[in-house]
């Protein structure tokens, strides 16, 4: 192995200008046109109906409850809030299993909720729930529910865990905050365990700004939530330990009807940079992206890749700084594990738990790249042809950053 | 031109089998409907920026706006007022204890709020005079164990926010307010916004700023605008790092475009009501046993709200009242009713013996106000005010 004697111009040695004038985002940030905007605008403010379960909310309940197959769909404003309102909906008390490699809300939601988190390690290979883990820690430690994850596109693989679950008499939710538009065995996300929280934030394939759906196919259920909800889009009242305000405005249904309809378009434009992100870093060692796993259909709308230091010749870390040099904006996605952020690396439920090897070797090797709708084609050969720079220049951008440090 | 159905005798109500007063509801929301050129101006703010939300410019803009109006150093915006009054419970409560001391007799959600927080409801009097909690209402239940006063303004003027002030100074004690219906107003001319530790207010569709649905605080406590901005975003100090428990209770940039929209309206607006309110001053004139609740014109004020008081000389009880005023499709709703205190809830709360909450509660009634409702309207609901009154006896025949 050589390096060029030439001294690399690069961003992060700081002898040339970022690759990038302005920041690349990670998220999806898909927007209607500004034609389409106005006119739904417009006849929001003919209408004067600004929220309290409007008519655009209740056609984009029965528009989400239709694609994902399940008899309710209820939109609420954000997924963190739709799961601590499904966590109280359930009546659970005690300890809930739920694994450290997720976005840190999961693991929030589940303290608002009144509840103990109990982590469950992942598989390094799916980076998903590790079903044997699980089975033990089931059978020698009582809980009251599991909140399993969907992660990157893929899937946890609902199906196996319900039934490990319901042969333990235990209910399973999932946090499929990345999962719309995915299909597990022909089936789509969503009707899967008692309930599923989607999120329908800026950085989702469908997007309402801010936004979270939950699909259920338990009638009781439904009502419970859309008591907790508000008063409001409430079919029946029923008894509830305390309502939560997590209603939906018409702005924000508007916005995700309008990303629904381009929600075909979007899947495709998600799936060729993914696959091209694929081919242009095949041949690079170090990097390897991730395949949505556990899934038929996938909405590609993350692209997330694992670093191998001693191949690739720079830790994910030095990586992501030298992205950011150039106004990538990498994401490192979850670094640090729930497990040990806080308040979650000091609660009694997590004392004498099993160490959690895998999430944390994990959360030092992934990074999440953009894909969506701030990055072309052009872009994107931009970026791989520097990862491959970053790669052929690795013990220089490596002694400068150390130095730097 | 509003189509009102005239009613000659009592058969002719509603209730009775008559038409509807009005072809569409009036309500007691605001809905208060912004310029749309200048809302699509601001959206355009956040299509080029590529931000719906994550502290987009408009967030940034609304902030600063909101802050520069109350005259304080901070406001945080939420999702909500209700998320908003609940992460600041929680922050602004005394360590190692757990009682809330609040009226009773005020929004039917504010103890759920206080079990959010992880706080127990202690409920208060008010005074029969200006239905608010006062420095003397509260006293009494303050003891080892309270953690917090929450000051809530009525819907009509402002609670001594200065002596409660006092109190809480006193007693060593964090006092919040819930400014929710007193975005406007000023108190011995001072604006809302600074009193206590903090206050939280509404951006929901029925408030003076309708940003659709959210919620903002305000405060010169630079430590807790800061803690509580980390916190309605999971808690992140920075990209990576979390620091404390946080959530999900951000405002989106659609509804910031929404809210500067009204906040650029807002003095007209408060002419607009102003308006309103003296038409119901004029029909509400003399009509027997309905006494309507006046502004206090010396303090600025929103004259937003409308609410009236069924005395003694009214002749029909307010629960059949609001049967007859809603079945005419006018929407009007008890003020409040049942107070907090007489309500059964699923957490743990204080009981308490409240007089005057008592006496009050079931005499108070919000009428319809706000953007969807002209004076032509209120003319038409006074008219069937007395019209109910002068049948109230084959009323309470035909419905007992």
């Amino acid at each position: 192995m050589h390096e060029d004697s030439a001294a690399p111009r690069l961003a992060v040695l700081g002898n040339r200008p970022p690759a990038f004038s302005s920041p690349l985002p990670v998220g999806q940030l898909n927007f209607p046109s500004w034609e389409k905007y106005e006119q739904n605008f417009r006849a929001i403010f003919e209408r004067q109906y600004y929220t309290n379960q409007g008519p655009l909310t209740e056609e984009l309940e029965a528009k989400l409850a239709d694609r994902l197959g399940t008899r309710h769909a209820i939109c609420v404003t954000n997924a963190t809030l739709g799961l601590i309102m499904t966590a109280q909906a359930l009546g659970i008390e005690g300890k809930v299993i739920l694994p450290p490699f997720t976005f840190i809300a999961s693991a929030q939601s589940l303290l608002w909720a009144g509840l103990s988190p109990v982590f469950c390690d992942i598989d390094p290979a799916t980076h998903h729930l590790d079903p044997t883990r699980l089975t033990e820690l089931l059978d020698r430690n009582p809980v009251s529910a599991v909140l399993a994850v969907n992660l990157w596109g893929g899937s946890c693989n609902p199906p196996l865990l319900t039934d490990i679950c319901k042969a333990r008499h235990i209910p399973i939710y999932f946090d499929s905050a990345q999962a719309f538009g995915c299909k597990v065995a022909g089936r789509p996300v969503g009707g899967f365990g008692e309930a599923e929280v989607f999120s329908l934030h800026a950085t989702k394939i469908l997007s309402a700004g801010e936004g979270g759906c939950i699909s259920t196919n338990n009638d009781e259920l439904a009502e419970k939530l859309r008591n907790i909800r508000s008063s409001y889009g409430v079919r029946r009242p029923v008894e509830v330990t305390k309502t939560a305000n997590g209603r939906m405005s018409e702005a924000q249904a508007a916005m995700a009807l309008m990303n629904l309809e381009d929600f075909d378009d979007l899947a495709a434009r998600n799936r060729n940079q993914h696959e091209q992100y694929r081919k242009q870093l095949a041949d690079l060692p170090g990097i390897r992206v991730i395949e949505p796993h556990g899934v038929d259909v996938s909405n590609y709308q993350y692209l997330i890749c694992e670093i191998d230091p001693p191949s690739f010749g720079l830790d994910r870390n030095t990586l992501h700084q030298a992205l950011r040099a150039e106004n990538i904006l990498a994401r490192r996605y979850f670094s640090p594990g729930a497990h040990r952020c806080p308040p979650f690396d000091t609660l009694p439920s997590a004392a004498g738990q099993d160490a959690l090897l895998a999430t944390d070797a994990l959360s030092q090797r992934v990074l999440q790249l953009p894909l969506g709708a701030r990055v072309d084609s052009t872009a994107i050969e931009t970026i791989c042809a520097l990862l491959c720079e970053f790669h052929r220049h690795a013990p220089r951008i490596a002694a400068h950053c150390k130095d730097a440090r | 031109m509003i189509a009102v159905q005239a009613k000659r005798q009592a058969t002719d109500l509603a209730i009775l089998g008559g038409s509807a007063l009005f072809d569409r509801p009036r309500s007691t929301s605001n809905l208060v409907r912004p310029d749309i050129e200048t809302f699509l101006a601001y959206s355009r703010q956040f299509f080029e920026a590529g931000q719906l939300t994550n502290g987009g410019p408009l967030v940034t803009e609304l902030e600063r706006r909101l802050a520069e109006f109350h005259r304080v150093e901070h406001c945080v915006s939420f999702s909500s007022g209700f998320w908003a009054l609940a992460l600041t419970m929680q922050h602004l409560a005394l360590p190692g204890r757990r009682e809330v001391i609040m009226p009773s007799l005020t929004y039917r959600r504010m103890a759920d709020i206080a079990a959010w927080a992880g706080l127990t409801a202690r409920f208060c009097d008010v005074d029969r005079r200006s239905l608010a909690l006062t420095p003397e209402t509260v006293a009494p239940h303050i003891g080892p164990d309270t953690a917090l006063i929450l000051g809530v303004h009525p819907v009509i003027n402002c609670c001594d926010a200065p002596g409660l002030e006092q109190l809480a100074d006193r007693h060593e004690i964090p006092l919040l307010f819930d400014s929710v219906e007193s975005v406007y107003e000023t108190i011995d001319g001072r604006k809302t916004g600074s009193f206590g530790q903090a206050e939280c207010f509404s951006l929901h569709a029925s408030k003076l700023i309708n940003g659709f649905e959210g919620g903002y605080l305000t405060t010169n406590n630079t430590a807790l605008a800061t803690h509580l901005s980390y916190r309605r975003a999971f808690g992140f100090t920075s990209q990576d790092t979390v620091s404390d428990l946080g959530t999900n209770a951000k405002l989106n940039e659609m509804h910031a475009a929404m809210a500067l929209s009204g906040l650029d309206d807002i003095a007209d607006q408060v002419e607009r009501n102003r308006e309103r309110y003296r038409a119901y001053q004029r029909a509400f004139r003399n009509i027997d046993g309905i006494r309507l609740l006046p502004f206090d014109e010396n303090e600025r004020c929103s004259f937003k709200n409308i609410v009236i008081e069924l005395t003694e000389a009214w002749p029909i009880e307010r629960i059949r009242t609001l049967e007859i005023l809603n079945a005419e499709r006018i929407l009007a709703r008890a003020y409040y009713d049942p107070p907090l205190h007489r309500k059964k809830t699923a957490y743990p709360t204080i009981p308490a013996s409240l007089p005057n909450t008592d006496y009050l509660s079931p005499r108070f009634v919000l009428m319809p106000c706000g953007h969807l409702v002209d004076t032509n309207d209120i003319q038409a609901i006074a008219d069937l005010m007395r019209f109910i009154s002068e049948n109230a006896a084959t009323i309470n025949r035909e419905r007992g």
